[in-house]
């Protein structure tokens, strides 16, 4: 199969991925039991007068059929829809919130990345002797750690006690309400690194483990054991092979992430104010924000598709063995 | 090659981070009118246009953006109108038994500059009073009859009858909004309206921007015809997560908690060396709300709560005062109604209220007929068990430690309690259609009984704050007497025996009424918090300028 | 605490050391079992287990107090550990390690249901994506890339905000229901490189149907993915469950659960921390010895060669 085959078959396969999920939100919202007239939020109660109000204005009164139909021609139109609990528009709403998740979602799996694999070769190179044991052990711990509570010690420890990070929230209100300066971006990074580091720390965990079982497997097969009887340098054995082989991994890994830190990372949001995607998801799903909750669902799906698909691109550039398959395959050779 | 880079690369990455944080901008702000209070907020308001929203947040910031023709004082007297403090009105007077006019003070501007009017005020009340806004305050307004101007300066307020208090209500529940700005927005899009995100003011404050989850800002309007903000910026910042934001003070990076809660963060608090612990008096009660209509059909009378003599007996199995020792130590007073500590002048120890007696209680159960029949440890009756939910919304810590400590009351009583914990927006729209059994509810009291008593436990709030649908007409009538009682002597006698009345029938059981506790920093000065709107006096806190730091130097 | 419940405990541990042990030494003989004990995390993790498993069970013999009684809600509140409240008592004055021996029930109860439904369900799909393959493969993994799209917090709020009074063991079963698609994966990738061995391609040769290939050759031989995916699910569902309890939709009180418990104590976590500690540190613990007792399960069913 050509490149550019594969390339288009993947395409609408990610499409209509998306529109699965989408569908499968719209559904779900609309099967639940005792509707349609949801809070409008804010601790208010709700005016009969005005709940009709609203049922007239956004059509919750039709079928659910024509309504699927209306919503997918108002996103043909870039519409959104309107956000009962906050009062403004969807896609504002929603905007507001991707770079904040996006800043935290790169800043974690960087965090993620660089320590696990690190911690995950290094665990290969000495393994079974005593830092290997003892990285495990540890790595082990914080793996199994509930995420919440790593956050609340840390935010006591490091923001509270020691004070050299801020307690939560995600910028400096007063300097830099807007990251308008070189300055506001040091802030805004000096913010990232507790929330980060929370997410950051159990998916290093997470990847130190599984690298150190895939670098391990890779060192007995037999290309590496030839090229360590050659004579070839233990550093160049380790870097080019197993270095490449942990690389592809961790593309195919960060597709099964990225999905939780977009709107699963509702806790860490939550505890350290951090206005990211998570937290707007959480709050429309128990507001009964149905427009916010699906269109969350269609830019968290797309979000991961795509990404998904970009790694697919990128294996295929990686190794060309591996142009035909799909991340899903990669990996079961790597696993 | 992996391990040579490293040590380099970090080097330059720290040399960066030093550069960039020296470039803090440092301001130069000097004099008495410097400062930047950052208030640890929990609740993000929904909208900023004052009749649309009655959120406290709301309020709070409103507070600070429009202004009232004028308010109560710190006696929190709203009976005639000597202990009011002029705001938008310089001058009133009566002009006749029903009839009072106001004069309204030529300096005051809103910040785009036009003149405030009597025609805004106008305007603000056929606003505030129009069904199509749907104002939670409509009701507080039932008693003015009209509200017209008589020239650009002087506006003419009618009331339908006379009684004690009606310059309060003439006054206090309305905040006065730009004609010229929101008459082009329909009355019904108003809670929608960009107005309340954007809003423009006559305050001490300006607005300045929403950061939408993150934080508003205001900045002070140095030319308030009042007298300049003594603080220069405010920043309401939120933080969901009520101890994080008591870290947040905890930790310096915040200046004000308004509400500190729970006796573990007073106690944080005042080990913190930097903070001031302020007391002032609570405007909230929180009770325990028995639905009189079933969940199910409004117009059927609920199977257990409908009937007075059960109430009765429940709300004789609860300890109300071990229950606020153990949740609240000595942070709140056990309400002896439907009242908060602001309502000082009728809070008598005397009320007579149902007392706890778990003996009582028992016996009364099984007189009607609520044994255990069949041995489980839950009482029955014709075969259905004496059981009903609880329901509370997750944001409170409070209210749901409240609710396993009442299950637990309960159940040694032989009544099966199931707790239900939702959504706070939720739960509101679960009360208010009347699909409850019983809710832990919190109200917030205005300076005068008269508004608040009415809209939660008459007729007249029916459909409205009378969740669980309380009726007695012997207690509206002395209630109707009470509110136009002339002397605040006879006034109390009355207010006492409506409470008697209403503590009888156990409409609810009303479990805790806080004193409010708040963190300050110390450098701040003249901070004075009125009970029924801790944000009212604001403009007049102080930095002194030699207690200034860093962050109150912002010149923005 | 009173000398019949120190004594249970003593006993319950005395088991577990004893099970492990006799476990070893039958084991001996063979070879996958010599590996699997050959690595001391995973003969610990398993008599955590079982330890863990022992006071489950034994619950009402371990626990010196009722798990939900308010023992003096004045006084008690937020004792710390002391000899007769082993691990101090909570905000309502109900004693930690009770809650925690009685949690025990419901967390491992919930993690081994969650754990199960996914795993059936993972199993299932995987082996039929990779037995039969073609467009049946195709379209069961699409839906399992679907599934992946959305976390399973999501999904999960969404449908306990929008069906009121959902039951927790629905719930247990929701939980179930998203989280079988990682499984599905390394089941079918295992699956479809058995597919290809001799004894499949023999059995098939004999004329046996299809169900039977799957579930009496193809199935055991992939056990490895499929056990580890069952020790690693339980660890996950008893996280998750725990995150839920922290958003507010958990177990219901006053029953405990090791979430709940959690959740509970945050508010205090500073002046009471033992509240939250035991429980969070008791999660931890399961989840570690279900990942210890994992990597040894893999290794012993699907060795590697020792690098040189």
């Amino acid at each position: 199969m050509t490149g550019a085959a594969w390339l288009l078959r993947r395409l609408v396969a990610s499409v209509a991925i998306i529109f699965a999920v989408v569908t499968f939100v719209f559904i779900l919202i609309h099967l639940a039991p005792g509707k349609p007239c949801g809070p409008i939020g804010g601790g208010e109660y709700q005016d009969p007068i005005v709940c009709a109000q609203l049922v007239q204005q956004f059509g919750l009164n039709q079928s659910i059929p024509e309504q699927y139909w209306l919503y997918l021609v108002a996103l043909a139109h870039g519409n959104f829809g309107y956000s009962f609990s906050l009062h403004r528009p969807v896609r504002d709403a929603i905007a507001d919130t991707i770079p904040f998740t996006l800043q935290l979602a790169g800043a974690a799996l960087l965090l993620d990345f660089l320590l696990g694999l690190g911690l995950g070769i290094y665990q290969a190179v000495r393994v079974n002797r005593l830092p290997d044991v003892v990285i495990g052990n540890v790595t082990l711990f914080i793996y199994s750690l509930p995420t919440f509570w790593l956050a609340l010690l840390l935010l006591l420890v490091f923001g509270e006690k020691l004070r050299w990070f801020p307690v939560g929230g995600a910028s400096d209100p007063i300097f830099c309400p807007l990251v308008s300066s070189l300055y506001c971006v040091a802030d805004r990074l000096w913010h990232i690194v507790l929330p980060a580091a929370t997410l950051g720390l159990v998916g290093a965990a997470g990847t130190a483990r599984f690298q150190r079982a895939a670098m391990l497997e890779v060192a007995t097969q037999d290309y590496v054991r030839t090229a360590r009887a050659k004579g070839v340098p233990e550093r160049r054995v380790v870097l080019r092979h197993q270095l490449r082989n942990a690389l592809l991994s961790f593309i195919t890994r960060f597709g099964l992430a990225f999905p939780f830190l977009l709107t699963g990372a509702v806790l860490i949001e939550t505890i350290f104010a951090w206005p990211g995607m998570g937290r707007l998801a959480f709050d429309s799903i128990l507001s009964r924000d149905y427009p916010l909750v699906t269109a969350t669902a269609l830019i968290a799906s797309t979000v991961v598709v795509t990404g998904n698909l970009l790694a697919d691109i990128l294996l295929g550039v990686a190794d060309p063995r591996l142009r035909v398959r799909t991340s899903a395959e990669v990996e079961v050779l790597t696993a | 090659m992996l391990r040579r880079s490293p040590p380099r690369l970090t080097v330059i990455i720290v040399l960066a981070v030093a550069v960039l944080a020296g470039c803090e901008p440092r301001g130069g702000c000097t004099g008495a009118n410097c400062g930047t209070l950052i208030n640890a907020a929990v609740a993000e308001p929904s909208t900023l246009l004052p009749p649309s929203s009655e959120e406290i947040v709301t309020n709070d910031i409103d507070e600070q953006l429009f202004l009232k023709l004028a308010d109560v004082g710190m006696s929190e007297n709203t009976l005639g109108d000597e202990d009011f403090q002029a705001l938008l009105a310089q001058k009133w007077e009566w002009d006749g038994p029903l009839t009072l006019v106001f004069h309204l003070d030529p300096r005051a501007r809103w910040q785009d500059g036009q003149p405030v009017t009597a025609a805004d005020v106008e305007f603000t009340f056929n606003a505030y009073t129009d069904s199509a806004v749907a104002s939670p305050f409509r009701p507080k307004l039932r008693r003015v009859a009209s509200v017209t101007q008589r020239d650009s300066l002087t506006t003419v307020f009618r009331f339908r009858e006379r009684y004690p208090e009606m310059f309060y209500d003439a006054v206090y529940h309305m905040r006065i909004l730009p004609a010229h700005l929101l008459r082009p927005v329909p009355r019904d899009q108003w809670r929608t309206a960009l107005f309340g995100r954007q809003p423009v003011g006559d305050g001490p404050y300006r607005f300045v921007r929403w950061q939408p989850a993150q934080s508003i800002e205001l900045v002070a309007d140095s030319t308030f015809f009042l007298g300049r903000p003594g603080i220069r910026r405010l920043i309401w910042r939120f933080t969901p997560n009520l101890q994080v934001a008591v870290q947040q003070v905890v930790a310096d990076q915040a200046d004000i908690r308004e509400q500190l809660v729970t006796p573990d963060n007073v106690k944080r608090a005042r080990d913190a060396k930097h903070l001031a612990v302020y007391t002032y008096v609570g405007n909230v009660y929180t009770f325990l709300s028995f639905n009189q209509r079933s969940p199910t059909d409004s117009t059927q009378p609920h199977p257990i709560f409908a009937d007075r003599e059960l109430r009765r007996a429940l709300a004789r199995a609860v300890d109300r005062a071990s229950l606020l020792k153990s949740a609240l130590g000595d942070l709140a007073k056990v309400p002896q109604g439907p009242m908060s500590t602001l309502l000082g002048r009728i809070w008598d120890p005397e009320i007579r209220q149902l007392s706890y007696d778990t003996a009582l209680a028992a016996r009364l159960l099984s007189a009607h007929g609520w044994r255990d029949h069949d041995g489980d440890g839950v009482r029955d009756k014709d075969g259905q068990p004496l059981a009903f939910h609880i329901l509370v919304p997750t944001s409170s810590v409070l209210r749901r430690q409240y609710a396993r400590l009442l299950q637990e009351q309960f159940r040694a009583i032989g009544v099966h309690v199931e707790v239900d914990e939702l959504e706070s927006a939720v739960v509101s729209q679960r009360v208010g259609t009347g699909k409850y059994d019983t809710a832990i509810l919190s109200r917030s009291n205005d300076p005068s009984p008269g508004s608040g008593i009415a809209q939660s436990w008459t007729q007249a709030g029916f459909g409205g704050s009378n969740f669980g649908r309380y009726y007695n007409p012997e207690f509206e009538r002395i209630v109707d007497l009470a509110n136009s009682a002339t002397t605040r002597d006879r006034a109390r006698a009355l207010w006492r025996a409506a409470m008697e009345t209403l503590n009888a029938d156990a409409p609810g059981i009303f479990l805790y009424a806080l004193d409010n506790v708040a963190a300050v920093h110390k450098r701040v000065e003249n901070v004075q918090f009125r009970a029924d709107s801790w944000a009212a006096l604001l403009r007049t806190w102080r930095i002194p300028t030699d207690r200034l730091i860093d962050r109150d130097r912002v010149e923005r | 605490m009173t000398l019949g419940t120190w004594l249970a405990l003593f006993v319950a541990l005395v088991v577990a050391a004893e099970l492990v042990r006799a476990l070893r030494h039958r084991g001996l003989r063979q070879e996958r079992w010599r590996r699997f004990f050959r690595h001391r995390t995973a003969s610990w993790g398993l008599g955590i287990l079982a330890f863990l498993v022992i006071i489950a069970l034994a619950a009402p013999l371990i626990a010196p107090f009722d798990p939900n009684k308010q023992l003096d809600i004045i006084h008690l509140k937020n004792h710390p550990p002391s000899w007769t409240f082993l691990l101090g008592t909570d905000v309502l004055s109900r004693d930690v390690w009770s809650r925690v021996v009685f949690g025990a029930r419901v967390s491992l109860g919930i993690g081994a249901l969650g754990a199960l439904v996914a795993v059936s369900l993972g199993t299932l799909v995987g082996a039929v994506a990779g037995y039969y393959q073609r467009w049946i493969d195709a379209v069961l993994m699409r839906g399992v890339d679907v599934g992946l799209a959305l976390p399973r917090i999501f999904i999960l709020l969404m449908a306990v905000a929008l069906w009121d009074g959902l039951p927790f063991a629905a719930l247990v079963i929701a939980i179930g229901l998203t989280s079988w698609f990682g499984t599905s994966r390394l089941v079918r990738a295992e699956v479809l490189s058995l597919r290809q061995r001799d004894f499949v391609v023999a059995a098939r040769a004999l004329g046996a149907d299809t169900a039977r290939v799957i579930f009496r050759h193809v199935l055991p031989n992939a056990a490895a993915p499929i056990i580890v995916s069952a020790a690693l699910g339980v660890g996950n569902v008893l996280l998750l469950e725990a995150a839920l309890s922290f958003l507010g939709i958990g177990i219901k009180p006053p029953d405990a659960s090791w979430g709940n418990m959690i959740a509970d104590g945050a508010p205090s976590i500073y002046t009471a921390p033992w509240s939250t500690l035991f429980p969070g540190l008791a999660i931890s613990l399961v989840v570690m010895s279900l990942n210890a007792v994992a990597d040894g399960v893999r290794d012993a069913l699907d060795p590697r060669e020792e690098p040189a």
